[in-house]
Formats: C-alpha cells, sequence, structure tokens
C-alpha cells in the first residue's frame, strides 16, 4: 500500500514537471505546440552532452533550462511568431518541427539509446519500504518547481502582465502592454522548462530522438483538462496520474498507458472546463 | 527521412566495397544476393552491422574466386522494419532485380510478409535473424536461435544452479515479446517452476513502475525479460537498479553491445546469446580482423544479428558449390546437408530447416564485458516444422 501511494505521488510529480512548460504556453499564447516532446528531447541530449563531458551530473538540468530557453526563442521568432492568429496553422508548423528536431538529433547523435548518469543512486527507505531516491527526489522537484512559477505568476511584473495576456489580450495590449513581447518570453520559458524536464527524467529513462513522444500526449491531455490554472494542472496530475498508476497495478500496464488519455477525454464530456477553476 | 539518408551511406559503403574486390570476374558472370532489411524503422540500430557482415562475406568470397567462378553482388534494399516495406523490398529484389537467394535478419513482421513473395519467386531465403520459432516453408532456412535454444539454457541455469522455483515474467507488448515469454511460461511450469505473474508494457512505454511494484510484491526467485530492443531494455534495467530491488534476472532480449552501453545498471544479468565477442576461436579471430580492416573507424561490433548473416552467405556458396549450379531446386536440395564452419563454430542448417547451435550464457560484469558461465553445446532447436525433413 505504501508503495502504491510512493508510485502515485511520485508519477503524479514527474506528469507535472513534463506538463507545466505546455501549460504556460497553451495559458498564455493559446496555441497548441507539438513541439513541446522535442525540446524535452532536447533537454534528454542536453544532459547526455553532460555525461560526456564528464561533468557533475546536476550540470544537466540547468544546462537544459537554458538550451531549451536560448532555442525556445529562435523558434518564437522564426516560426511561432508569425502564426499566432492561424492556431491551425500552429500546430502543424509546430509539428513540423518536431520531426526536422528528431531528424536533427538522429543525424548529429544517431537512432541509438543513450544513458545519462543518475546524480543520486539507489534506493532508501521511506515510510517502511524502499524506494527509488531519484523518483522521491522528483516530488521536491515538482514541488519547488510549482511554487516559483506561481511566485512569478502571483507576485511579479512578468506574471502580472501574463495574467493579463491570459484573461483579455485586447484590452491588455490597449492598456500599453506589449503582448508580442509576453508572448516571446511565455514560448521561451516554456520550451525551457520542456528541455528542463527532459533533462529531469533521463536518469530514470533514456535519451533516444523520440523519447518526447509518449510524454507529449499524456501531457498534451492534463493540459486540455487544467486550462490555465497550475493548480488544476497539479491535481489533474495527482488524479489523472493516480488513476494510471492503480489501473497499472491492479489491471495491466497495457490499459495503464491509455488511461490518462481516456479519462481525460471523457472527463471533457462531462465538464468542459476539466479541473480548471474547480 | 532517416531511411533515405541511411541508405545514402549505404550505397557509399556498398561502392567502396565492390571497387576493393579484384575484378577478375568475367563480365556479367555475377550471383545476386537480395538483403532486405530495416534501415530505417526499429531495427535502424543494428542493421548496418548486419549489412557489413554480408559485405565482409562477400569481398572474402570474391577475392577467392567467388561462388562457381561468379561475383558476388549484394542487392539491398530497405524493408522500413515492417509488413509493407517489406512486400515492396522482395517484389522489386525478386522480380526485378532476379536476385539468387534472399539471406536477411529482418523483424518477425518482415519476415511473415516476404514469405509468399519468396513462395512465388521459388527464391531459396536464408533468414538469420533469432526469431519466436515455428515458421515453415520449403523455401525457408534458419541460421539463427528460436526459443527452444535460448529460454532452455537461462531456465535450466537458474532452477539447476541457482534454485529458483518462482519467476516472474516481464516483457514489452508484441509478437516477439509475448512469444518468447509465452514459450518460457511452459517451459518453467512443465519443470516444476512456478511462473507467478506475467506482465506487459507497451512498445514505446518507458516507465516500468507498475511492473516494478508488482515485481516488488511478488517477490520471486527470478525474473526474466524480453523486452523491445533499445530503450525498453535499457529503462528496465536502471529503473530495477534504482529501485533497489535484488533479484536473479535473466533478459532473453538483449545483446552484447546493449548490455556494454547500459553500463554499470546492466551488472549480474544474465544473457544467452549463440555469439558473443569474446568466444575464442580462430574463425571468430579471423572475422573480427576482417571486419576491422574492411571497416576500420566505421565498423560495428559483430553480434547474434550480423554474425548468422555472415554465416547464412558462406552456407548459400556451400550448398551452390554441392549443388554444381545456381539452380533454385538444386540449392534449396543441398542447403540443408551442407555446414559452414564460421565464428560461431559449424552450423549446418539440417534440423527441419533450423540449426543446432551452441548457446552461451553468459552475465554481465561491473565493466560492460560479458563472462561466460556456461556453454551448452549444440542445442537443438526441437520440432520447429515437423512436415519438413
Amino acid at each position: 500500500m505504501t508503495s502504491l501511494f510512493l508510485d502515485i505521488v511520485t508519477t503524479a510529480a514527474i506528469l507535472y514537471v513534463v506538463a507545466t512548460g505546455l501549460l504556460i504556453v497553451f495559458g498564455v499564447l493559446k496555441i497548441i505546440n507539438f513541439a513541446h516532446g522535442s525540446f524535452l528531447t532536447i533537454g534528454g541530449y542536453a544532459a547526455l552532452v553532460v555525461t560526456q563531458l564528464g561533468l557533475s551530473p546536476w550540470a544537466g538540468p540547468p544546462l537544459a533550462l537554458l538550451a531549451g530557453f536560448v532555442l525556445g526563442a529562435v523558434v518564437e521568432m522564426l516560426i511561432v511568431r508569425p502564426l499566432y492568429n492561424r492556431p491551425l496553422d500552429a500546430i502543424l508548423a509546430t509539428w513540423g518541427l518536431s520531426i526536422v528536431v528528431v531528424q536533427l538529433i538522429t543525424i548529429g547523435f544517431g537512432r541509438g539509446t543513450n544513458f545519462v548518469v543518475s546524480p543520486v543512486k539507489g534506493a532508501v527507505v521511506v515510510l517502511g519500504t524502499e524506494y527509488s531516491l531519484y523518483r522521491l527526489l522528483m516530488i521536491v522537484v515538482a514541488l519547488v518547481l510549482g511554487g516559483v512559477l506561481v511566485t512569478i505568476m502571483q507576485g511579479t511584473r512578468l506574471g502580472l502582465v501574463a495574467r493579463a495576456v491570459i484573461m483579455n489580450e485586447a484590452l491588455a495590449q490597449s492598456l500599453g502592454i506589449n503582448s508580442a513581447r509576453v508572448r516571446f518570453i511565455t514560448f521561451s520559458i516554456g520550451s525551457g522548462l520542456a528541455a528542463l524536464a527532459g533533462a529531469l527524467i533521463t536518469p530514470l529513462l533514456s535519451v533516444d530522438p523520440l523519447m518526447g513522444v509518449p510524454w507529449l500526449l499524456n501531457a498534451f491531455m492534463l493540459v486540455l483538462v487544467s486550462g490555465t490554472s497550475l493548480l488544476s494542472l497539479l491535481l489533474a496530475c495527482v488524479v489523472l496520474g493516480g488513476a494510471q498508476v492503480v489501473v497499472s497495478t491492479y489491471g495491466n500496464p497495457v490499459f495503464g498507458a491509455l488511461t490518462i488519455v481516456v479519462l481525460a477525454a471523457i472527463l471533457l464530456r462531462i465538464r468542459p472546463a476539466g479541473f480548471a477553476r474547480v | 527521412m532517416i531511411g533515405r539518408f541511411g541508405l545514402a551511406c549505404m550505397a557509399v559503403t556498398g561502392i567502396v566495397g565492390a571497387i576493393a574486390a579484384p575484378a577478375a570476374f568475367a563480365e556479367g558472370d555475377t550471383v545476386t544476393i537480395g538483403i532486405p532489411i530495416g534501415l530505417s524503422g526499429a531495427n535502424s540500430v543494428v542493421a548496418p552491422s548486419v549489412v557489413q557482415a554480408a559485405q565482409l562475406a562477400a569481398a572474402e568470397i570474391n577475392t577467392k574466386g567467388g561462388i562457381l567462378g561468379h561475383k558476388v553482388v549484394l542487392e539491398i534494399a530497405d524493408d522500413n522494419s515492417g509488413a509493407d516495406g517489406a512486400v515492396k523490398a522482395y517484389n522489386s529484389l525478386i522480380f526485378q532485380k532476379r536476385v539468387n537467394a534472399i539471406i536477411t535478419m529482418e523483424t518477425s513482421a518482415a519476415r511473415n510478409a516476404g514469405l509468399p513473395v519468396v513462395a512465388r519467386g521459388k527464391t531459396p531465403f536464408i533468414y538469420t535473424s533469432y526469431y519466436e520459432g515455428r515458421s515453415c516453408s520449403p523455401y525457408l532456412f534458419v541460421d539463427a536461435w528460436v526459443p527452444d535454444q535460448q529460454v532452455a539454457t537461462v531456465v535450466d541455469y537458474f532452477m539447476k544452479e541457482k534454485g529458483a522455483r518462482t519467476f516472474f515474467l516481464a516483457g514489452s507488448d508484441y509478437a516477439f515479446g509475448r512469444g518468447m515469454l509465452g514459450f518460457t511460461r511452459k517451459y518453467i511450469e512443465a519443470h516444476g517452476g512456478k511462473v507467478v505473474d506475467e506482465e506487459y508494457l507497451p512498445m514505446d512505454a518507458s516507465d516500468w513502475t507498475p511492473v516494478l511494484s508488482k515485481l516488488k510484491a511478488a517477490n520471486p526467485d527470478a525474473l526474466i525479460s524480453s523486452t523491445a530492443g533499445g530503450a525498453p531494455n535499457v529503462t528496465l534495467a536502471k529503473q530495477l537498479r534504482a529501485s533497489g530491488i535484488n533479484v536473479l534476472f535473466g533478459n532473453l532480449a538483449v545483446d552484447e553491445g546493449t548490455a556494454k552501453s547500459i553500463g554499470a545498471d546492466a551488472t549480474g544479468v544474465y544473457i544467452s546469446q549463440s555469439y558473443l565477442t569474446s568466444i575464442d576461436n580462430p574463425q571468430n579471430a579471423a572475422f573480427k580482423a576482417g571486419l576491422e580492416k574492411m571497416f576500420g573507424p566505421e565498423m560495428k561490433t559483430p553480434n547474434d544479428l550480423s554474425v548468422p548473416e555472415y554465416d547464412g552467405i558462406y552456407l548459400y556458396k556451400a550448398a551452390v558449390e554441392k549443388a554444381g549450379s545456381f539452380n533454385e531446386e538444386a540449392v534449396l536440395k543441398a542447403l540443408p546437408a551442407v555446414s559452414f564452419d564460421g565464428p560461431r563454430g559449424v552450423i549446418r542448417m539440417d534440423k527441419q530447416h533450423h540449426s543446432p547451435l551452441t548457446m552461451y550464457l553468459g552475465q554481465v560484469q561491473a565493466d560492460g564485458s560479458v563472462k561466460v558461465i556456461q556453454v551448452f553445446q549444440d542445442v537443438d532447436p526441437g520440432n520447429q516444422c515437423p512436415k519438413l525433413k
């Protein structure tokens, strides 16, 4: 029972870390960023480069955040910016971008599966059962990440402006807010967070050019049921991620993998707002 | 796109190979071997090593006068690791390129899709990949292992030497994964052991948490896994290690190279193969030296999928020489009767079109090398195709 509880909490934490970047981009820009998965992959490869250079594994996540931020800024300027008024074209463009990124990574690093060094190893005894230390660490990471983002949104000028753009962009613009700049910064931060998540999950997994794909769909569904709120996302991750763990443990993992997608679809049918504004 | 890029690389290597071979053959006196293979898709990681093994065999044969004085030419076609691509590749190789034989390593899906085309063309087909077994056709010969040969080595060792009685099976949800573990379950139960649970994860999934929780709760004597190649193998090994579960672990689907690259997390894992790079015989030494000389820094580590390809081409050569002609019918008749002494020892496809093989049970060491624990001489493939001789 304890290990089921830990599985649920750590799975929710990992999902939260993966989905926040997408939520921020979707919330402010109202576009669906299909390249989110490839930024995640870029983060994984950033961690891989750190391993290959023999640096401390702790350097992986910050480097990934930086790489994602910079690349996100470039992508926003070149690809996303002209398409804000054409959300469907933006889906196609970001999807195309994700294919290009995968191919570039394949050319640069090969198709093979790679591994990064984990900053912490092994298991610790917690609540009377042995459990993976790194997964436990992800709970702390998710809470810190959520805390920092909520503080930015609620306590800084950037957050205030971003919230204004989320609520009513036309009004925000008429009040003199440079919404193009808000979008630019938001997209860059969102991409940086995606890459950060990629670097954070790789010690548990492996690095390959398609590593972002399975995460994209789940993150996407979680964001759809959460609207624009970071707290709703947390709730969605605990409920849907928890359901996934329960189905996988008591049913089988093949159905478990479908749980988030199916439950999210049902939830949106019954309650279009999902977990938003609960 | 990957396919085209990979194909371009192959084409370049092919040309280089052709130039390196001496041109002492009469114009038009060639024998063409078709290699439909997964240059793109799931097999793309291992395919280059298989192509290299084929190129080495062809180059060696050509410097020694070819097959019956005919120069060996390889026709390589991408099957995209799946059925659709395989049908196209086989049709083009057999009916347009008019290959004399198909000798290749492929996914089971691609092999099954290619077999009807092979039957229409009446082309000899040597399949060089280990697979789930019981694929039977008068045109098909197999020089790699089937579950009957591999599973037995791991399970017998665990039961007899380690006293294991309860087993937990974990795999990827696809034909090979389910086929291997289905056979493993039957074998364990037939020998007095007990399978406490059998769990599958979708092929592209990477989070083994629920399976590991069940494993921990079941507390079996041993874990046996058969996952898809690449990522699932790696993630299982890493997460198992991180979860603190310490259990006897046999991996049916990991090759030496992957085990090596997983590194310390694979330490202690048991694997069973018909080829390990450390096999100590002159044929293997010559084979490895040949690859090194031909490909230099581009050389891929030979493995249990690439070596059978090398053996397969030599087995075809032996059959043609025994038959005295390239006539398909005569070659098919000769194939079960010939043998080749290669890196894996003497290979003979004389058991219902399958091969008795020497299997090596190895254990991954902390430095990534594979230590041979036990050698099982000439393991019989069992009754794979009772209707074939």
